[in-house]
C-alpha cells in the first residue's frame, strides 16, 4: 500500500490520482523523497549504531536514579564513593552510566566540579598503561604535551602522592569509570584497584570509581583486602522484559521522531511501521529473537539489516526484509563454509562423520579417514572417486585450515601429518544440512552419509 | 672500597681540666686515602661524616678527639649540623622559606649520640654564618648556618653557641683553606670599618663568644689564629667585656706555644706540611710563601691539584698587586661569598670608606677561586662521578634520559571550582560521618590492641633501641587505623615534649609496583632523595649499620606485609635485620592479614628475626560493630536502634569487617531518604531500609540473572543439567549439551536453533559467568560447567 504511495515519482505510469495529489502536496511543502530516505536511514543507524543516547531511558529508572545521586554527591558534597555496574552484554550498562554522566553534565553545580578519568579493561591491559592514562587524562604536572614521564613506579607514587594531597573539601572530584572492570582484577596484585579503592575509603581526594562489567561474579574476583575496600554497591541491569514490550520497543526503534523534518514522510513511515509490527510473520520472526537474546544490540543488528534494504524505489520496511535479515542473523556459518567444499573433501567429512559415531566422538586421523573412504569406494566399486594418497592428504590439510578439524590438544607436532589425531568441529545436522543444500551433490554419496553404518 | 690510614699528628695533651684525663686526647689526625693525598683533621674543624648517602654526608664540627687508653679506638665528639635533606620533609614548611641547598643548621636535638669513630669522618669542609642573603655563588662545599633545629622549630642561631668550644678556624685544612689561609693575611692591619661591624656583635665565623666551658679544646684552633685574628678578638672581647673568652684566648696562646715545641716530636709523614702550616699560621709574615703551601701537603700528584695551585698563585700574585690593606685582616671577608653582599652588610653599618668596590672585587674573586680550587680536591677524593656529586637537592621527579622530564612536577590534584555543599539533613550528616573516610576523634572496641602497641612503640622509643611487631588480622579491623592512632598519640606525647621525638614512616605493599620499591619509598621519606632500589638498598644499610648514629628513633609502618614477599625474601630479611643493629633505633610495624604468615611464607631467618612480638586483631563482634556505629554518629539521631543491631549482626555472622557495616548503614541513609516521601516514614532509617540495603549488598544476583534470561538461555541452561545427570559427570561438551538443547526445544515447542545460534546462547551465559567454558575458538568441541548449584537453577526456573 505505501509502496504505491511513493511508486508514481519515478513511474509516469499513474494509477491513483489522489495519492498523486498528496504526494505532490507533500513534495511542496517539504523534501524530495531521496532526501527523506536518506534522512531517515542517518537517524535509525545512529540510533541503532547507539552513536546518540536515547532521550529517556526505559525500565531502568531506579538505577538510572541510584548512579545519579551517587555521582552527583560525589560531585557536589567530595564524598568518595565506588559502584559496579552488572549486566549481560547489551543490556544498556554504558549507555546507563552515559545518560548519568550527560544528565550530570546539564547541572551547573557539577559541570565544573567533576574530572572524568575513563579507562578500558581492553586497552588498559596492565597497571603500567593504566596509569599513564590516568597521568594523562588527570593532566598532571608530569604530563609533557601527550607523553607521560616516569617509570612505573614512579607514576603510581606521583599519582598516590597527588590524591592524598587532596581533601574532601578543596580538591575536584575525579571520576573514574573502568570499562570491562573484570580485566583489571587480573592485573597483578590488583595494585590500580586497590588503591583507587583504598582512596574511596580513605579522607584523601574524593573519588568515584564506576566499574562496568558484565561478569556476575566479579566480586569474587577482587583479592579480599581490594573486596573489604570495595563499598559493595552494585547496581544489576537485568532485563525483565516481555514480548509485548519487546515488540513495542521495535515499534518505537524504528518510528521517526516528531522533528522529523517532512511530517507527512514521517506519518507515513510510522504507520508503515506499525503494521509491520502488528504483521504475523514479523512477530514470529521476533518472537524467535526474543526467545534468543533480550539484548538490543542484535536486535538493532536485525534492523539495522532491515534498513540498509531501505532505497528510494522501495521507501519502507517490508516484512519479506525482516525474514531475509533474520535469516542471515541465524545463519550457520560453518555449515555454510561446507558448501564450498570439493566433493573429495565433502567425503572426508562424511568419513569423519562415520567414525564419529563408530568411535563415539575419539579423535581419528588422516589414516583412518582415509581407510573409511576406500572402504565406501570398495563398496561401490567404481573409481569414479579414486584419489591418490597425496591428493587425499592436501584434501585433509585444507580442511584443517578451514578450521573444520582441529588437531587433539597435547599431540606433538614430532608426530607424521598422517598419524597426527583430529576431532571433527562439525556437528552431524550440519554436515546434513550443508548435503541438502550442496549443489549437484551426487546420490550415492548422500545416501552413504545418510546410512547409519560407514 | 679503599684503604683508610689515620695517623694521629698531634697527641698526648694533659688534661688537667678534664675529668676523664684517661683519655688521650688529641688535637688534629690526618686520614690518608690510599691513592690520594692526606687529609688532615682538627680540633674545631667543619667535617663531613660518612652518612646513608654519598652525596649528602653528615656535617659535623669537630670539639674533640680522644682515643681510649690502648689507643686503639679513637673517637671524636662533635656537634653536629643538619642539613635540609635530612630534615623531616613536612617540617620544612616551618621554616617558612625555601631552603638554600647548601644551607644546614645547627643541631639542638639531645637525643643525638654525638660520639662517632674518626673511621667514619670523610674530610673537613666549611661552614659559613651569616645574617645575610644567600651568596650566588655554586661552591659545593661551603656550607651556611643560618638557623637552628632542634626538632621543632627553627631559632635564629645564637652566635655564641654555634662559635663555641672549638672555633671551626676553618683555614686549618690543607686542601681547602691553605689557598685562603695566606691571602687575608696580607696584612694584618684591621679595617677600622669592618673592626666595627664586628664589635657590634655580628654573626661571623671568628674565634669569639666562646664560653668557657669548653675552652681546653680550642686551644689547637687558636695556634691557628693570625696576630690579626687575635688582636680583633681582642678588640671585640674588649667590647664584649667576657672574661671568659679572655681567659680563652690567654690559653691559646700557651697552647700555641706547646704545638710548636711538640712538632719535633712527631716524625709522621705529614708533618713537614703539618708544621708548616703551624708555621703560617702563627706568624703573619709568612704569607708570600702561601703558595708553596698549597701544594705541600698535597704532595701534588695530580693534575687538578697542579692547576689549582697555579690558578691560587696567579690569584695570590694579583692581590698583592693590589695590596688592598682592608681585603685582610678580618676573617669575615673570605667568608663572604659574594661582592653583593658585602656591599649590602658594609652599607648597612653606614660606612663611608674609600675603596669598598676594589676590595669588594678582590675577596669576591678571591672567594671563587677558593671555591674551584676546593671542588677540584675534592672530586679527587671522590671516587664516583662528579655529576652525580652536583645534584644536591634532591629533585622530585627523575627519569633518567628524558631532558624535557618536568623535574619538579608537583603532584596535586586540580582544585574544586564550588565549594563543597554542607550536609543539609539528618540523614546526609549521618551519612558523612559514617563515611569509612572520615576519621573518628577515638577507635572503640581497640582499646587494648592500641594500648599493647603504644608501649611496644613507646618503650622503644624512649630506650633508643629498635624492634619489630607483627600485626595480624582480617581486612576491616581496624589495624591500620589503631596504628595511626598510636602514632598520633605518640606524636603528641612527642611535641609535649614527654618522650624523644621520633620519625613516622609508612610504606604499603599494595602501593607499590615490586617489592623492592620499598627500600625507594623508605629511603625517599626518610631523606627526600631518590634512588634506584639497589643503590637505595645500599645506602639504607650503611645508614642502619652506620657507626655515626644522630638519628631520631625512627617508625616504620609496614602495610601488606606480604606482598613484600620475594623468591630471596631480602627485602623481608632486611626490613627485620635493621631494627636488631645497634645504632639504628628502628621501630618496625607490620600489618597483614594472615596470623601465620611468617610461619607460611618466610623462611626461618627471616621468621626469626621479625621476632614473636605479635597481635592479632580479632573480627568485631556484633556489639562492637554497633558501638562504632554509635560512636561515629555521635548522639545523631539517625538510626532507630533495630536497626543498628540487625545491621551489626549480620556483618559480624558475616565478615566482622567495619567498612562493610559502615557501608551499609550508609546506602541504608540513601534508601531512607528516596523512601521519604512515603507518609509512613518516621525519617529515621529502619529496619525495611536496613533489609533493603543488605539484601543489596549482600544478595547474589545468580538467581536473578537466571530469571531475567531469555527462553533459549534458560533452556540451554536446563540442557546443560539434564547432560551433567545422563553423564553422571559436572563437564560435558558443547556438542553434548547442544544434543539435549535440541530436544528440549521439541519438547518445550520451540522451533530448533542453529548451531551458530546455539553457541551465541552459550557464549552469552559463559560472559555472565553463569557457565564456565573454554575459550571459543574450539567451537562445539569446548567444554562447560556450571559455575551455579544446579539447585540454585531449579529453583529460579520453577519459580518463573
Amino acid at each position: 500500500m505505501l509502496k504505491l504511495t511513493c511508486f508514481p515519482t519515478f513511474s509516469h505510469f499513474a494509477v491513483d490520482s489522489h495519492i498523486i495529489m498528496s504526494k505532490r502536496k507533500a513534495r511542496d511543502a517539504h523534501l524530495p523523497v531521496g532526501e527523506c530516505i536518506k534522512q531517515v536511514q542517518q537517524i535509525l543507524r545512529e540510533r541503532f549504531c547507539e552513536r546518540r543516547l536515547p532521550d529517556r531511558l526505559e525500565g531502568v529508572e531506579a538505577q538510572y536514579k541510584h548512579l545519579l545521586e551517587l555521582l552527583r554527591r560525589t560531585a557536589i558534597h567530595g564524598e568518595s564513593n565506588s559502584v559496579l555496574i552488572v549486566g549481560p552484554r547489551g543490556a544498556g550498562k554504558t549507555t546507563l552510566l552515559q545518560c548519568v554522566l550527560r544528565d550530570l553534565q546539564k547541572e551547573e553545580k557539577v559541570q565544573k566540579n567533576l574530572l572524568q578519568v575513563h579507562l578500558n579493561g581492553l586497552l588498559q591491559t596492565d597497571d603500567r598503561i593504566a596509569l599513564k592514562e590516568i597521568t594523562r587524562q588527570l593532566h598532571l604536572e608530569n604530563v609533557v604535551g601527550d607523553k607521560v614521564f616516569g617509570s612505573f613506579a614512579e607514576n603510581l607514587a606521583f599519582l598516590l602522592e597527588a590524591l592524598k594531597k587532596g581533601n574532601r573539601s578543596s580538591s575536584c572530584p575525579v571520576l573514574f569509570v573502568l570499562d570491562e572492570f573484570d580485566l583489571f582484577a587480573h592485573h597483578k596484585n590488583q595494585t590500580l584497584l586497590y588503591n583507587l579503592f583504598d582512596v574511596s575509603q580513605s579522607a584523601q581526594a574524593p573519588i568515584a570509581v564506576v566499574g562496568v562489567t558484565c561478569r556476575l561474579d566479579v566480586l569474587e574476583l577482587l583479592e579480599k583486602r581490594v573486596k573489604s575496600r570495595f563499598s559493595h554497591r552494585q547496581i544489576h541491569l537485568l532485563s525483565s522484559l516481555n514480548f509485548t514490550q519487546y515488540l513495542e520497543r521495535v515499534w518505537t526503534q524504528l518510528s521517526l521522531p516528531d522533528s522529523f523534518p517532512d511530517k507527512k514522510f514521517a506519518q507515513e513511515w510510522n504507520a508503515g511501521v506499525k503494521t509491520l509490527c502488528e504483521d504475523k510473520s514479523v512477530e514470529e520472526v521476533l518472537q524467535r529473537h526474543f526467545n534468543s537474546s533480550k539484548d538490543f544490540r542484535s536486535l538493532h543488528m536485525l534492523l539495522m539489516l532491515c534498513l540498509s534494504r531501505v532505497s528510494v524505489a522501495k521507501p519502507t520496511i517490508k516484512p519479506a526484509d525482516l525474514l531475509e535479515a533474520s535469516r542471515m542473523c541465524f545463519a550457520d556459518t560453518t555449515a555454510n563454509m561446507l558448501h564450498g567444499l570439493s566433493i573429495l573433501e565433502l567425503c572426508l567429512v562424511i568419513a569423519m562423520k562415520h567414525l564419529n559415531d563408530v568411535y563415539e566422538g575419539e579423535p581419528f586421523n588422516l589414516q583412518m579417514v582415509h581407510n573409511e573412504f576406500k572402504k565406501f569406494l570398495h563398496r561401490k566399486s567404481n573409481s569414479m572417486y579414486n584419489f591418490e594418497q597425496p591428493v587425499v592428504m592436501k584434501a585433509f590439510e585444507h580442511l584443517q585450515q578451514l578450521e573444520l578439524i582441529r588437531p587433539v590438544d597435547g599431540s606433538s607436532a614430532k608426530v607424521q601429518r598422517e598419524y597426527q589425531l583430529m576431532r571433527l568441529t562439525l556437528d552431524h545436522s550440519q554436515i546434513m544440512e550443508a548435503l541438502q543444500k550442496y549443489p549437484q551433490c551426487p546420490t550415492d554419496i548422500k545416501q552413504w552419509a545418510m546410512s547409519a553404518f560407514g | 672500597m679503599e684503604c683508610v690510614h689515620i695517623d694521629f699528628i698531634v697527641c698526648f695533651w694533659s688534661s688537667r681540666n678534664e675529668k676523664e684525663n684517661w683519655k688521650v686526647h688529641f688535637y688534629s689526625f690526618a686520614i690518608s686515602v690510599e691513592g690520594l693525598s692526606k687529609i688532615i683533621i682538627n680540633t674545631g674543624q667543619d667535617i663531613f661524616i660518612e652518612g646513608c648517602d654519598e652525596d649528602n654526608p653528615y656535617v659535623a664540627k669537630v670539639t674533640r678527639l680522644y682515643g681510649d687508653e690502648n689507643g686503639q679506638q679513637m673517637k671524636a665528639v662533635v656537634q653536629w649540623f643538619i642539613r635540609v635533606s635530612e630534615l623531616p620533609v613536612n617540617k620544612l614548611k616551618l621554616l617558612g622559606r625555601e631552603p638554600h641547598p647548601q644551607e644546614i643548621f645547627y643541631y639542638e636535638c639531645r637525643n643525638c649520640d654525638n660520639e662517632v669513630n674518626v673511621e667514619s669522618i670523610l674530610r673537613p669542609v666549611k661552614h659559613l654564618d651569616s645574617n645575610d642573603p644567600f651568596p650566588d655563588s655554586a661552591d659545593k662545599d661551603t656550607l651556611y648556618v643560618k638557623l637552628s633545629w632542634d626538632s621543632k622549630v627553627f631559632r635564629v642561631v645564637n652566635s655564641t653557641v654555634v662559635e663555641s668550644p672549638a672555633e671551626p678556624a676553618p683555614a686549618s685544612s690543607p686542601p681547602s683553606s691553605t689557598p685562603r689561609g695566606p691571602s687575608r693575611r696580607v696584612l694584618p692591619t684591621p679595617d677600622h670599618a669592618i673592626m666595627h661591624k664586628a664589635s657590634l656583635g655580628e654573626v661571623g665565623c671568628s674565634s669569639v663568644g666562646t664560653p668557657a666551658n669548653v675552652e681546653a679544646e680550642s686551644l689547637h684552633s687558636a695556634t691557628k689564629l693570625s696576630a690579626s685574628k687575635c688582636l680583633s678578638a681582642k678588640r671585640r672581647n674588649a667590647t664584649a667585656r667576657t672574661p671568659g673568652v679572655r681567659k680563652r684566648l690567654e690559653l691559646s696562646s700557651e697552647c700555641l706555644h706547646k704545638d710548636f715545641k711538640m712538632q719535633p716530636l712527631c716524625r709522621t709523614r705529614e708533618q713537614q706540611g703539618y708544621i708548616y702550616i703551624s708555621n703560617t699560621k702563627s706568624s703573619e709574615v709568612e704569607n708570600e710563601k702561601s703558595p708553596m703551601v698549597t701544594e705541600t701537603p698535597r704532595s701534588s700528584k695530580r693534575k687538578s691539584a697542579m692547576l689549582v695551585s697555579s690558578r691560587i698563585k696567579k690569584q695570590l700574585n694579583l692581590l698583592e698587586n693590589h695590596q688592598d690593606p682592608n681585603s685582610s685582616g678580618e676573617e669575615e671577608d673570605e667568608f663572604v661569598p659574594s661582592k653583593n653582599d658585602l656591599l649590602s652588610s658594609s652599607e648597612e653599618e653606614g660606612q663611608d670608606e674609600d675603596g669598598p668596590n676594589i676590595d669588594d672585587q678582590v675577596s669576591a674573586k678571591k672567594f671563587r677561586y677558593v671555591a674551584t680550587g676546593s671542588r677540584n680536591s675534592r672530586s679527587k677524593q671522590k671516587s664516583y662521578s662528579s655529576a652525580r656529586t652536583q645534584r644536591r637537592t634532591p629533585a622530585k621527579k627523575i627519569s633518567p634520559g628524558t631532558p624535557q622530564t618536568p623535574r619538579h612536577a608537583t603532584p596535586s590534584i586540580p582544585i574544586r571550582s564550588l565549594q563543597t555543599q554542607q550536609p543539609a539533613n539528618i540523614l546526609e550528616e549521618a551519612r558523612a560521618r559514617l563515611h569509612v573516610s572520615s576519621v573518628p576523634e577515638s577507635l572503640p572496641c581497640r582499646e587494648q590492641e592500641f594500648q599493647d602497641i603504644y608501649s611496644f612503640v613507646e618503650s622503644k622509643i624512649v630506650d633508643n633501641t629498635g624492634g619489630c611487631m607483627y600485626i595480624s588480622g582480617v581486612p576491616g579491623t581496624g589495624k591500620t587505623a589503631t596504628v595511626h592512632e598510636v602514632i598520633r598519640c605518640l606524636q603528641h606525647a612527642a611535641d609535649m615534649d614527654e618522650i624523644p621525638s621520633f620519625h613516622f614512616i609508612e610504606i604499603n605493599g599494595m602501593k607499590m609496583t615490586d617489592p623492592h620499591q620499598a627500600y625507594v619509598q623508605i629511603l625517599q621519606k626518610l631523606t627526600g632523595q631518590k634512588a634506584t632500589p639497589d643503590h637505595a638498598a645500599v645506602l639504607l644499610e650503611k645508614r642502619f649499620s652506620n657507626l655515626a648514629p644522630r638519628k631520631e628513633t625512627i617508625v616504620l609502618l609496614v602495610d601488606e606485609l606480604d606482598l613484600l614477599w620475594t623468591r630471596k625474601q631480602n627485602v623481608m630479611y632486611n626490613l627485620f635485620e635493621w631494627p636488631a643493629r645497634r645504632h639504628a633505633r628502628l621501630v618496625v610495624l607490620t600489618i597483614a592479614n594472615t596470623m601465620d604468615l611468617p610461619e607460611r611464607i618466610m623462611i626461618n631467618r627471616v621468621a626469626s628475626r621479625l621476632g614473636l612480638t605479635r597481635m592479632s586483631f580479632q573480627p568485631y563482634s556484633f556489639k562492637q560493630l554497633q558501638e562504632i556505629i554509635m560512636s561515629r554518629l555521635n548522639k545523631l539521631k539517625a538510626f532507630e536502634e533495630d536497626a543498628l543491631q540487625l545491621v551489626s549482626r549480620k556483618v559480624a555472622a558475616l565478615s566482622g569487617d567495619a567498612r562493610r557495616c559502615l557501608d551499609i548503614c550508609r546506602r541504608a541513609t540513601e534508601i531512607c531518604e528516596h523512601s521519604a516521601a512515603d507518609p509512613s516514614s518516621t525519617g529515621l532509617v529502619g529496619m525495611s531500609h536496613v533489609m533493603e540495603a543488605l539484601n543489596e549488598m549482600f544478595s547474589s544476583a545468580y538467581i536473578t540473572a537466571i530469571r531475567c534470561a531469555s527462553t533459549q538461555e534458560q533452556l540451554f541452561l536446563r540442557a546443560v543439567i539434564t547432560e551433567f545427570r545422563r553423564l553422571g559427570l559436572e563437564e560435558a561438551t558443547f556438542q553434548q549439551v547442544f544434543v539435549q538443547h535440541q530436544a528440549l526445544c521439541r519438547i518445550e515447542g520451540l522451533k530448533p536453533i542453529g548451531v551458530s545460534e546455539g553457541l551465541a546462547v552459550c557464549q552469552r551465559l559463559g560472559a555472565c559467568r553463569l557457565l564456565l567454558l573454554e575459550p571459543s575458538h574450539l567451537g562445539v568441541l569446548q567444554r562447560i560447567r556450571l559455575n551455579v548449584s544446579q539447585d540454585d537453577i531449579f529453583y529460579a526456573l520453577k519459580a518463573d
